[in-house]
């Protein structure tokens, strides 16, 4: 057992050791309609809103409270939110919130690996069993030099990250000895996948007897409010062939998973080719996972050419989009070198 | 490579095991068995296996590897395995294979086809070929052999200067220069393996190919397991591609060519960043680049010719190991075994203990020395077992060792005496 300082599991609530606190006073999932939780379901509820719908990573956790309190109550609102994702049942909110979450412990493993003191080696080694005891991988703190960890090269490699991006590639960063250095963001960075992976996990866990009813009317309110935002992408032209590796693009949004940088330049270059409205594009985007409106703005306006060297940018070869994996060639492709090349060619001359 | 690529040729064949190589080859034998140069070079080859049975390197995964044979009517044998080293030297006493070689793998049925085999693993391995460094001096000692005229020109040509017919073959004959130049991979390879990638010095096996190149093999639990996707990377970081500027703590503008120091960023100052740095004379306190070595560094690129940006790449380009990727990356490749003889140039596949000193003309050449008459189609100087010989076209009367390296190289044949 983590030896804690257990105000700290707040930041943690997925850890065993944050459960036990409220395990242990019998806390059980369908007693939630009772009104004494009332207030924790109302933060819960703020949060999925700022996560899912307005694309804010906010959460506040009160630090006055007595140290048992703060730990039961994150415990607590962290399992009502994923019962309400849950409730909800939808797969692109489950997928957004999750990332959100995730995201928002991510801020808490950065600032804890990079601004605990060198000396306080208890809380640097209760970091290290955080990753060892979930995810299976040990990270090694370079005790010689400041801020540097490190995690054996085999267990790097073990990240899909190593091989999407390149910043990532084992060629982009420090070896020595056998180990790859990293510094305190970059080693959260690395676990991100795993700690979506972690938080959709719980997600599906959630099976309590029954759903108590102020959290499936919540859920309920939820599910319209995302069937009213998003209804069903429709981005097809009658006169026109969408290229398969587009369609594949559609294909993940609609499942609400996160694109990978070069699928978003794809599909951002080929909207922009079509001559797709800013407004359009955006739709489309706001239901990536990770969605900011401002960024993607200025994305857009930067490939469209309206920003910077005023210098647009064209659609990625077929070769480009086969060295990013994100090629799914079917007949229709043959004889093009440029997803675009589809655009113009009439359904009729495949068929 | 040196032919260590054997496709499996007849998968009629694959759940074979090695008493049914029998019939065969056999067959084949007798159907192309035409030449007295063939048997004699079996001769020899036999003559070796049987001299020098202990050189054959085996380990105690023995039972787990696949194995292959070439036989000398071209033919070749995989999915094959052996109980014990007495049992595979029956079988090459049997059937004298041209070459013989091993899986880098483990698998729990190494007869069985490939997606049956079992995977457990595979030693890590590295091959560095000579013609793989387009070296100025293999342009001149090579030679070009025409199948259409049979003619055989100095250099490495595309059409024959003879015919003008393109089937036409290139013959590596590797000089002493060629050997410094595969040395300097290896050791650049070795380096980066045991300074970066921490391999330990006695996991790590370096091999003569038995022609022209070397094998560099890591015993190791951890990279034994490693994919292919891990092996790709693993490349990647050896050959420095895709390697970006900004890791050695600044940035250069391409256009204008500005230097610009990244602020707040530290890097650990080791592998490709602690080496580039090293050749700029660029020095690091606590690990960032300070004031004095920006100065350096505005002060190089308003005095050189050459940019900057081109200086760092030329830098990595002459760190970077010249590997053959696909060998690497392969996880189910047999491999020349060593301590057996290569039939692209009779040397043997020998382990270097010390590759300083390991004299590939004279370490790896070990064929027996009797007086044989070798009718060479060129004239040319060789250097082989510390003596020198001087060939010339017609009939030569050399030790066996000369004769083999010869008539394997296509350029003599054989005379029965």
């Amino acid at each position: 057992m983590i030896r804690f300082g257990n105000k700290d599991f707040a930041r943690y609530p997925f850890l065993k050791e944050a459960l036990a606190y409220v395990t242990r006073n019998d806390f059980r999932l369908e007693d939630l309609d009772n009104p004494d939780y009332r207030h924790l379901i109302r933060k819960a509820e703020k949060k999925i809103q700022n996560f899912v719908f307005d694309g804010k990573i906010e959460y506040f956790i009160d630090y006055e409270k007595t140290h048992d309190t703060i730990v039961q109550e994150e415990v607590i609102v962290f399992l009502i939110s994923l019962l309400i994702i849950r409730s909800i049942s939808i797969e692109p909110v489950t997928k957004k919130y999750a990332l959100n979450e995730s995201m928002r412990f991510e801020k808490y493993l950065i600032a804890d690996l990079n601004n605990v003191n060198q000396n306080d080696k208890t809380v640097r080694d209760i970091l290290y069993k955080i990753f060892n005891e979930l995810f299976g991988t040990e990270i090694l703190l370079e005790r010689n030099i400041y801020n540097f960890f490190k995690i054996r090269i085999d267990d790097y490699l073990d990240h899909t990250i190593a091989y999407q991006e390149r910043e990532w590639n084992l060629i982009n960063r420090t070896l020595d000895k056998g180990f790859v250095y990293l510094d305190g963001t970059e080693i959260v960075r690395l676990f991100r996948n795993e700690l979506n992976l972690l938080i959709i996990d719980r997600i599906k866990k959630m099976n309590p007897e029954r759903i108590p009813s102020t959290i499936a009317s919540i859920s309920n309110s939820f599910k319209l409010q995302w069937e009213k935002l998003y209804p069903s992408i429709r981005i097809t032209n009658m006169h026109s062939i969408t290229p398969p590796c587009i369609d594949h693009i559609y294909e993940l949004i609609k499942k609400g998973e996160n694109l990978p940088h070069p699928a978003r330049v794809l599909l951002a270059t080929f909207l922009i080719y079509t001559n797709k409205s800013f407004d359009e594009m955006l739709n489309l985007f706001k239901r990536l996972p990770d969605y900011n409106e401002q960024i993607t703005r200025y994305q857009l306006e930067h490939l469209a050419g309206k920003r910077g060297l005023s210098k647009r940018y064209f659609v990625p070869s077929c070769e480009k989009v086969k060295l990013n994996n994100l090629c799914f060639e079917t007949k229709i492709c043959q004889g093009i070198t440029n997803p675009s090349q589809l655009v113009n060619r009439k359904k009729y001359e495949t068929l | 490579m040196n032919g260590q690529t054997i496709p499996p040729i007849d998968t009629s064949d694959n759940n074979s095991k090695n008493h049914d190589l029998t019939s065969k080859s056999d067959e084949n034998m007798k159907e192309n068995g035409n030449g007295s140069t063939r048997l004699w070079l079996e001769n020899m080859f036999k003559k070796y296996y049987f001299k020098s049975n202990s050189n054959i390197e085996t380990d105690s995964f023995f039972s787990e590897r696949e194995f292959g044979f070439k036989l000398f009517d071209g033919k070749i044998r995989r999915h094959l395995t052996f109980r014990d080293h007495k049992e595979l030297f029956a079988n090459i006493m049997r059937y004298v294979p041209s070459d013989i070689y091993c899986s880098s793998a483990r698998y729990q049925n190494p007869t069985a086809n490939m997606e049956d085999k079992g995977w457990k693993g595979s030693d890590l391995i590295f091959d560095i070929d000579g013609k793989d460094l387009n070296l100025a001096c293999a342009k001149v000692h090579n030679l070009t052999h025409c199948k259409q005229c049979n003619g055989f020109t100095n250099g490495i040509l595309s059409k024959c200067s003879i015919c003008e017919s393109s089937l036409v073959e290139m013959i590596d004959l590797p000089c002493k220069k060629c050997i410094s130049a595969l040395k300097v991979e290896v050791n650049k390879l070795v380096t980066i393996l045991l300074d970066d990638f921490g391999i330990k010095k006695d996991t790590l096996y370096i091999y003569f190919s038995g022609n022209n190149g070397f094998h560099i093999k890591v015993v190791d639990d951890v990279f034994f397991n490693s994919s292919s996707q891990k092996r790709r990377a693993y490349i990647q970081y050896l050959q420095g591609k895709d390697f970006i500027i900004d890791n050695l703590g600044f940035k250069i503008n391409k256009i204008n060519n500005e230097v610009t120091i990244l602020p707040n960023k530290t890097l650990f100052n080791s592998g490709w960043r602690a080496r580039i740095l090293h050749e700029l004379g660029l020095k690091t306190r606590n690990h960032k680049l300070d004031e004095r070595s920006f100065n350096k560094i505005i002060h190089f690129n308003n005095t050189h010719e050459t940019t900057l940006y081109h200086y760092i790449s030329e830098k990595i380009s002459n760190f970077a190991v010249r590997i053959d990727p696909s060998v690497t990356m392969d996880v189910h490749r047999i491999f020349r075994l060593s301590g057996t003889i290569n039939s692209k140039s009779g040397l043997i596949k020998t382990v270097c203990n010390n590759i300083q000193t390991f004299d590939p003309f004279v370490d790896a050449c070990v064929v027996g020395d009797s007086i044989t008459k070798v009718n060479s189609k060129v004239s040319l100087k060789l250097s082989l077992n510390n003596r020198r010989f001087e060939i010339k076209v017609g009939i030569n009367r050399v030790p066996e060792f000369v004769a083999v390296y010869l008539v394997l190289k296509h350029l003599g044949d054989y005379i029965d005496a």
